[in-house]
C-alpha cells in the first residue's frame, strides 16, 4: 500500500510476528509496518474482522499491536526500537491465531 | 389526558425493575424518566450480586439479599427469553478479598457477627488464605493475606440489565416516557394523583411508585414521606480487554464477559458532584494492584463516577404514604442485587395495596427520633 | 531542560502553530512557559517533522508545498524563544474544577507526572471529521490525512491503485502533493454538493482579502484535474472487499461505479479536537453548520474555566494563519491575566486586517466545502458507527427508539464510546442519529461525557504516580470505603 521514497541510510530491524521488518531511524511503528507491506494489524474485538491504521495521528485506536514488554499501544504513535519484538494484541478478539 | 394504573417516577435500575415487574400483570403501566443528562446512577453500578458481607444489625436484610441472589439466575433466564437481551449473569460465588491483614481480621468478624446474627437463615462461607487462594484466583498478589468466598456471589452486566428490564417493559405495553423531570406531584380529590414536569402535566396515575434516586426525597416529601437519602460518590476504572483469567467476582476486581476488568470500589462525600478525582482514580488502581499486580501492565480505557443513594444504615428504604396510600417510594443503593425481588415481588406488594409486614422493617419508621 | 518545573507560570498543550505562537510571545515576555507535545519535535500536525524533513528529505519538502515550509520559521523561532518544550509527552487530564488546585497529568517516558501551573493554554488542533460509510473500517481504507502525515514523518508514498473520496481543502492538497512525488491515483471521487448561494456570497470578500490563497486553491485544483479523473456529486460510496478493501463503488451523474484499488484515502474535513477540553468541563456546543462541537470561546481563547484558555483549530477551524494570529494574542490576553488575576477583564484587541481576511477566506471554504450528508447520517443500517466496538447505525437507531433520548444512555445500552477511541470517531453521528429517531435538535441530544484518562495510561503508571501534598492531604476514598459501605455494595 505504501512504499519509501529514500533508502535507508542505518536500519532498524524489529520483528512482526516473527517476521523480520526494516524500519527507517524516527519511523512511527505503523509507518514501518505499512512501509514493509503489512495492512492488517489487529482483530476487531467482538466479530474478529481484521483491521489496520486509519487515522495515523493516535485518534482512532485501530493500530494497536502488542510489544514485549510494552503491553498494547498505538503503533502510529510508537517509535520503533532496534529488536523490537511486536505481535498482532493477543487475547482481545475471537479469531486470533487465524 | 392520559391516566395510567400506575406510574413509576425513575427510569433507573429500581423504577425500570418495577415497572417491568407490573407491567407483565395486565396493569397501564408509565415509565417516567429524565432525559440524557441528569445523575442517573444506574449507569455506574459495578455489577456485583452479593451476599456476603450484608446486613449486619438487620438480619432481615440479609435473608432479603440471598432470597434476591437465589431468584437471580432463573429472573435472568426470563428476561433474556423475552428480550433477547442477555443480562451476563454468572454465579460462581465470590471472594471477598482483603488487602492487609487488618482488613482481612475486619472482615471475618463482620462475617462471623452476621453468622451469628442469622442464625438458622444464615449461608455458607469458606475462609481461603494466601497460598491456597491462588488455586482459585490464579495472579493473586503476594500481599494479599487471604479472602472468604460465599457460592451465592456473582455478578451481571448493570446496563444490559437495564436494557433488557426497559426492553420487557415496552414489550409487556408499557410506556416509556423520557425527558420528563417530575417536579410536583398532585394527589386528586376522588383519588389518583398527577404527575407534573415544572408546569407541564405529564400524566395522571390512579397509583404511584416513586424510585428516582436522588429525587426521591424531594417528591417522597410532598406525599408525607421523609426520605433520608444522602449521595455518596464511587468511581470505577475500567481496562482494555485482557486474556488474564479471573473466573470469580471479588470486591475489588472482576472481569467481564466483552474481556475487561473492572476496578473499585471507593467512596467519598462530594455533594451531588460527578467530577472523578484523581487522587481517588490513583488509589483504585493501588489497591486493586495489591490484590492482583498482573493489572498493572493493562491500559485504562475509562474512569466515571456515580452517586449512590445511601441511607443513613445502608439498607433499603420501601416506605408507602400514610395519607396517600396509593403512593410507595423505593430507594435502595443495591439496585443489582435486589433487581430479582424488584421485578417479582415488590411488584406484587403494590398491586396489593401493601407492604407486608414481614417487610415493614424497612419502612421510614425505623428512622424516627422519638422519645 | 533537565527538571522539569512542576509548578510553571503556563503550560501549553500542543506545539502546532497556535501553541507555539503563543509560548514564543508568552517566553519571549519573560513568562515562564512549559510547552506539552506528544510529537517527537515541533510542529503540530501542519508543520509536523518539517525540521526533519528540511534537513533530511529536500524532495519531500519540494512536494509537500511552500505552505508546509513556512512552518520552519515558526518552528526555528519557537526554538529560540526560551519556551520550555517537552516532546514525547501526553496529557490525559486536567483536573475538576471542583478539585481543590489546578493540575494537568502528564505521561512521558512511561512515568505519570502530575503538574500544577497557574495557566493552561490548550492548542490541541483539529482531526478528521468522522466519515462513516459501509465498508469503511476494511484494511486499505485511511484517511487523507493519514497519509500525508506518513509522507511528512517518514517519506512513505501510497503504491498501487489508490482513489480519494470526500471532500475539502486538503483532500485537493494531498493530490496535489502526490503528483508532485509523481504518484498519480486512479480517481478523485468529490462528495462535494451543488456550490450553495451562501458560498458564492461569500466568495467575494475572500477573493478581496486573500488573493493568494485561493488562486493557490485554485491552482491546486486545476494541477489535479488536469491529471486525474475527478467525478462529482458522488454518493453511495463503499468500500467492498472480503477481509482487505479489494474495490470501491459509488454513484456519480445517475451512474454506478466500481473501481478496483488498493487504498481509499478518505476526507471530509476538519473539526476541533475537543477531548481534553470536553474532560476539563469546558463547556460546548454544537455548530449546526459544521456538524461539529465547538468550545464557547469569549474574547480571543477564554472558556469557561477562568485558568484555561483555548486557541486555534482547536477552538475554531480557522486554519493555521489565524491559529498564529490567536495564538500571539490569546499569549498578550493570558500576560494581563497573569499580571493583575484579580484585575479587571481587558477589552480584546481589534482584530489586524490579516486576521479579518484570513476569516474570510475560511468562510468562504467552509460553505464551498459543506460537510458530506452522506457521512453524517448513514443511510444504510448496517454501516459501522462506532469502530472499536462494532456498533451498527441501525443498532444506535433501535436503542434511540427503545428510549435512548442521548448518546450516553445510547452508550450504556450498547457500547458504543465505550472503546479506546472514546467516541472520537462516533460522537458526531452517533448524537445526529438519536437526533433524527427521536425528531429533536442536536443540542438537545448532547455529547458523551469525556472522562480521563483521555491519552493511555496503564494501570502501574497511575498506580506509581505520586500527588502534591498528598502526605498531609485527606483519606482518599478508596481507603475510606469500608467506614462508608458495607462490603459488596459498590
Amino acid at each position: 500500500m505504501y512504499r519509501r521514497r529514500a533508502a535507508i541510510a542505518e536500519p532498524v530491524i524489529l520483528w512482526f510476528e516473527d517476521r523480520k521488518i526494516t524500519a527507517a531511524p524516527g519511523d512511527s511503528l505503523a509507518a514501518a509496518l505499512l512501509a514493509a507491506g503489512v495492512s492488517v494489524f489487529r482483530r476487531a474485538p467482538v466479530s474478529g474482522a481484521k483491521r489496520g491504521p486509519f487515522c495515523m495521528i493516535g485518534n482512532c485506536f485501530e493500530c494497536l499491536v502488542e510489544i514485549d514488554g510494552q503491553g498494547v499501544v498505538q503503533a502510529c504513535s510508537t517509535e520503533v526500537r532496534q529488536g523490537m519484538r511486536v505481535y498482532m494484541p493477543r487475547g482481545q478478539s475471537p479469531g486470533e491465531g487465524d | 389526558m392520559r391516566h395510567l394504573d400506575i406510574a413509576v417516577v425513575g427510569g433507573g435500575l429500581l423504577g425500570s425493575a418495577f415497572a417491568y415487574g407490573l407491567s407483565s400483570r395486565g396493569v397501564q403501566v408509565g415509565l417516567i424518566d429524565e432525559g440524557d443528562n441528569a445523575i442517573r446512577t444506574a449507569r455506574g453500578n459495578f455489577g456485583l450480586v452479593w451476599v456476603q458481607g450484608k446486613g449486619r444489625g438487620m438480619p432481615e436484610y440479609a435473608r432479603w439479599t440471598l432470597a434476591s441472589a437465589r431468584a437471580w439466575a432463573d429472573f435472568s433466564a426470563q428476561l433474556g427469553e423475552e428480550t433477547g437481551t442477555a443480562t451476563g449473569y454468572h454465579q460462581p460465588g465470590g471472594f471477598f478479598v482483603a488487602i492487609s491483614k487488618d482488613e482481612f481480621n475486619h472482615n471475618l468478624k463482620l462475617l462471623e457477627q452476621l453468622r451469628k446474627e442469622a442464625g438458622a437463615d444464615g449461608y455458607e462461607y469458606e475462609v481461603v488464605e494466601n497460598p491456597a487462594l491462588r488455586e482459585h484466583l490464579p495472579g493473586i498478589g503476594p500481599e494479599v493475606p487471604g479472602a472468604t468466598y460465599c457460592p451465592h456471589d456473582g455478578h451481571a452486566n448493570p446496563l444490559q440489565l437495564l436494557r433488557a428490564l426497559q426492553e420487557g417493559f415496552e414489550r409487556n405495553g408499557g410506556s416509556y416516557i423520557p425527558r420528563s423531570r417530575i417536579s410536583e406531584i398532585r394527589p386528586l380529590a376522588a383519588g389518583g394523583f398527577e404527575i407534573f414536569n415544572g408546569d407541564r402535566l405529564v400524566t395522571g396515575c390512579e397509583k404511584l411508585v416513586i424510585a428516582a434516586g436522588h429525587g426521591s426525597g424531594d417528591l417522597g416529601r410532598q406525599l408525607g414521606m421523609d426520605i433520608p437519602i444522602h449521595p455518596v460518590q464511587g468511581q470505577v476504572v475500567v481496562t482494555e480487554r485482557s486474556p488474564a483469567h479471573l473466573a470469580y467476582p471479588t470486591n475489588y476486581v472482576r472481569k467481564t464477559d466483552e474481556g475487561y476488568f473492572m476496578l473499585g470500589p471507593s467512596a467519598r462525600d462530594t455533594g451531588f458532584d460527578l467530577e472523578t478525582e484523581t487522587t481517588t482514580l490513583r488509589d483504585i488502581v493501588r489497591q486493586c494492584s495489591k490484590a492482583f499486580p498482573y493489572l498493572r501492565g493493562l491500559r485504562i480505557q475509562r474512569s466515571w463516577a456515580a452517586l449512590r443513594i445511601m441511607t443513613p444504615d445502608g439498607f433499603p428504604v420501601y416506605a408507602q404514604s400514610r395519607d396517600f396510600p396509593g403512593a410507595f417510594s423505593f430507594s435502595c443503593h443495591s439496585g443489582v442485587t435486589l433487581a430479582a425481588l424488584h421485578a417479582r415481588e415488590v411488584p406484587q406488594w403494590v398491586l396489593a395495596g401493601e407492604i407486608p409486614s414481614e417487610h415493614r422493617c424497612f419502612g421510614l419508621e425505623r428512622f424516627d427520633v422519638s422519645a | 531542560m533537565n527538571a522539569i518545573p512542576v509548578r510553571p507560570e503556563v503550560v501549553v498543550v500542543g506545539a502546532g502553530p497556535a501553541g507555539m505562537a503563543a509560548a514564543c510571545t508568552l517566553a519571549e515576555s519573560g513568562v515562564e512557559v512549559l510547552v506539552l507535545d506528544e510529537q517527537p519535535a515541533p510542529g503540530g500536525q501542519v508543520y509536523r517533522e518539517v525540521e526533519k524533513v528540511h534537513a533530511e528529505r529536500p524532495e519531500d519538502l519540494a512536494a509537500l508545498g511552500t505552505q508546509y515550509r513556512v512552518g520552519l520559521e515558526l518552528v526555528r523561532r519557537f526554538r529560540h524563544s526560551g519556551a520550555g518544550y517537552l516532546p514525547r509527552t501526553s496529557v490525559w487530564e486536567i483536573t475538576a474544577a471542583s478539585e481543590p488546585e489546578l493540575a494537568i497529568g502528564t505521561l512521558r517516558d512511561g512515568a505519570a507526572q502530575m503538574l500544577y501551573p497557574r495557566h493552561i493554554i490548550l492548542a490541541t488542533g483539529a482531526m478528521e471529521r468522522p466519515t462513516p460509510f459501509p465498508g469503511w473500517t476494511l484494511p486499505g481504507v485511511m484517511t487523507v490525512g493519514a497519509a500525508q502525515t506518513l509522507l511528512k514523518t517518514s517519506g512513505l508514498i501510497p503504491a498501487g491503485r489508490i482513489v480519494l473520496a470526500g471532500t475539502g481543502p486538503l483532500l485537493y492538497l494531498y493530490a496535489s502533493q502526490l503528483l508532485a512525488t509523481g504518484t498519480r491515483p486512479e480517481a478523485i471521487l468529490d462528495t462535494r454538493p451543488a456550490t450553495s448561494m451562501g458560498a458564492l456570497a461569500s466568495l467575494l470578500p475572500a477573493l478581496a482579502g486573500q488573493p493568494g490563497a485561493l488562486l493557490r486553491g485554485l491552482g491546486w485544483m486545476r494541477a489535479v484535474r488536469g491529471s486525474i479523473p475527478v467525478f462529482s456529486r458522488v454518493t453511495a460510496l463503499k468500500a467492498l472487499g472480503d477481509e482487505c478493501m479489494a474495490s470501491v463503488s459509488y454513484e456519480s451523474a445517475g451512474q454506478s461505479h466500481e473501481l478496483k484499488a488498493e487504498l481509499l484515502l478518505v476526507h471530509d474535513g476538519v473539526i476541533p479536537n475537543t477531548w481534553l477540553a470536553m474532560a476539563a468541563g469546558i463547556q460546548h456546543h454544537f455548530d449546526q453548520r459544521q456538524a461539529c462541537w465547538v468550545p464557547d470561546v469569549r474574547g480571543v481563547g477564554r472558556t469557561s474555566r477562568e485558568s484555561i484558555a483555548i486557541v486555534g483549530d482547536g477552538a475554531a477551524i480557522q486554519g493555521a494563519e489565524v491559529a498564529i494570529l490567536q495564538g500571539e494574542r490569546l499569549a498578550h490576553e493570558v500576560l494581563g491575566q497573569l499580571r493583575t488575576p484579580k484585575g479587571p477583564v481587558q477589552p480584546t484587541p481589534a482584530e489586524p486586517t490579516a486576521l479579518r481576511q484570513q476569516r474570510l477566506l475560511q468562510r468562504f471554504l467552509k460553505r464551498y466545502f459543506p460537510p458530506t450528508a452522506y457521512f453524517q447520517l448513514p443511510l444504510d443500517d448496517s454501516t459501522i458507527v462506532c469502530r472499536c466496538e462494532e456498533i451498527t447505525a441501525g443498532e444506535i437507531r433501535k436503542v434511540a427508539a427503545l428510549g435512548c433520548v442521548g448518546p450516553n444512555q445510547a452508550k450504556a445500552f450498547t457500547r458504543c464510546g465505550m472503546g479506546p477511541c472514546m467516541g472520537r470517531k462516533c460522537a458526531a453521528t452517533v448524537s445526529q442519529l438519536i437526533a433524527q429517531v427521536r425528531g429533536l435538535p442536536v443540542a438537545e441530544v448532547g455529547h458523551y461525557r469525556i472522562r480521563p484518562p483521555i491519552r493511555p495510561l496503564t494501570v502501574g503508571q497511575l498506580a506509581d504516580m505520586s500527588i502534591a501534598g498528598e502526605e498531609s492531604g485527606a483519606p482518599s476514598g478508596a481507603g475510606a470505603v469500608a467506614d462508608l459501605l458495607t462490603p459488596g455494595d459498590q
